[in-house]
């Protein structure tokens, strides 16, 4: 119950400061945590967010592709993030809130970084540096 | 010779004055320097707001800085309607996870006055004594507010996002005046508007880092009374503007107007 609820504060947060952001986080599952592990394929360091591709193995050998929607660079160093943090070929383990009709869509609410250390998505979200 | 003599006590005279006034002068100067938060500062000297300003939150030790609230958002009947449908539309749709489209969700920019608080973004202003350039991280927006040009009637100027803005100092506060806002931007809480708004701001220091923006619009056409809202920002000394260029956008927007997310290999 209490990451869940948690995790519902920091979106109640994450609404606050958003009155005017680049688009409503509605699309995504704010109820829901789903922990993915796997290689990523690409870190995008860019506007209007940032994204972590990442190939996610399943218990049959299949590949499965996500993309993480995260927030915007000024944001995410704000919680710790640079534009080097992930690389292609790191294994990490991430944290989603599934986007709610993409099954390959997710918004980031932490990610654990190839040397062990676990970052938010910005402040109010998630564990901060 | 004599002449000469007896013009030198004279020119020594006229110096002595010269140094009591120049003391004077720095006397005021120094006074002006420490004063201007307890008396209010003259025009002639105004405040300088050149900085990076971050949105204020409003708790602990900046509590008492909090903005007061805003004023009602009062709108002719014929736009009150179909503004509160739309609300309860773009509400509805929000609450199902499928977001009706914005401008922002498509990277357009946001303009005058929503650009002075996008989420946590801070805005930069850049003071110049003919010039005050507001600059907004999200999107880099760029506003311009002529210190010494009067504004030009709101039939010439080509209607955009920042439209014209002239600014003066009245005391301590510097006053702009925008026009020239189109009709397709954004307006404040999603307000409808005509090429009529005009957006009065008045930016004053409440302490050294603390900056309130009291933003007052007018519509003729669509409100009813004038509204105003105030923007408080936390000073943020070592700040560096961070670029925001809106060229990886996954959103888009679908035929029914719903904004969706693009996955990377679907």
């Amino acid at each position: 119950m209490k990451p869940r609820l948690l995790n519902v504060l920091a979106l109640a947060m994450l609404l606050a400061i958003s009155a005017q952001a680049h688009h409503s986080f509605t699309m995504f599952d704010m109820t829901k945590q789903v922990t993915i592990v796997g290689t990523v394929t690409g870190f995008e360091w860019t506007n209007p967010h940032c994204y972590i591709e990442i190939d996610v193995p399943n218990e049959s050998g299949a590949t499965k592709h996500f993309s993480i929607e995260m927030g915007s660079p000024s944001i995410l160093q704000q919680g710790g993030w640079k534009f080097s943090s992930l690389k292609k070929g790191d294994k990490a383990t991430l944290i989603i809130n599934p986007h709610k009709s993409e099954p390959g869509g997710g918004f980031l609410f932490s990610a654990t970084l190839p040397d062990g250390r676990i970052l938010g998505n910005g402040p109010g979200r998630g564990p901060q540096k | 010779m004599e002449e000469s003599s007896e013009m030198v006590p004279d020119a020594d005279r006229r110096n002595s004055r010269a140094m009591d006034l120049k003391k004077l002068l720095h006397a005021a100067l120094a006074l002006s320097a420490i004063l201007p938060f307890a008396t209010g500062q003259s025009s002639k000297n105004p405040p300088d707001l050149t900085g990076v300003w971050s949105p204020l939150r409003a708790t602990g030790e900046y509590a008492k800085f909090a903005p007061p609230a805003a004023g009602p958002l009062v709108l002719k009947p014929e736009y009150s309607k179909p503004y509160e449908a739309r609300r309860a539309m773009e509400a509805e749709a929000s609450k199902r996870g499928e977001p009706l489209a914005t401008g922002g969700a498509q990277c357009i920019p946001y303009g005058v006055p929503t650009m002075m608080r996008i989420a946590s973004y801070p805005v930069e202003i850049l003071q110049m004594p003919k010039q005050i350039t507001i600059i907004g991280e999200a999107f880099s927006e760029v506003r311009r507010v002529f210190m010494d040009k009067p504004q030009a009637p709101v039939d010439d100027v080509a209607p955009g996002y920042y439209g014209r803005s002239a600014g003066h100092w009245d005391g301590d506060t510097l006053v702009v005046d925008t026009i020239g806002i189109k009709p397709s931007v954004n307006g404040y809480l999603g307000m409808p508007h005509s090429e009529k708004m005009r957006v009065t701001e008045r930016l004053k220091l409440l302490a050294p880092d603390v900056l309130h923006d009291q933003i007052t619009i007018e519509d003729p056409v669509v409100l009813e009374k004038p509204v105003t809202y105030t923007l408080a920002f936390r000073r943020l000394p070592d700040y560096e503007m961070v670029e925001f260029v809106c060229d990886n956008n996954r959103e888009y927007v679908d035929e029914k107007g719903i904004v969706r997310m693009r996955v990377k290999g679907q």
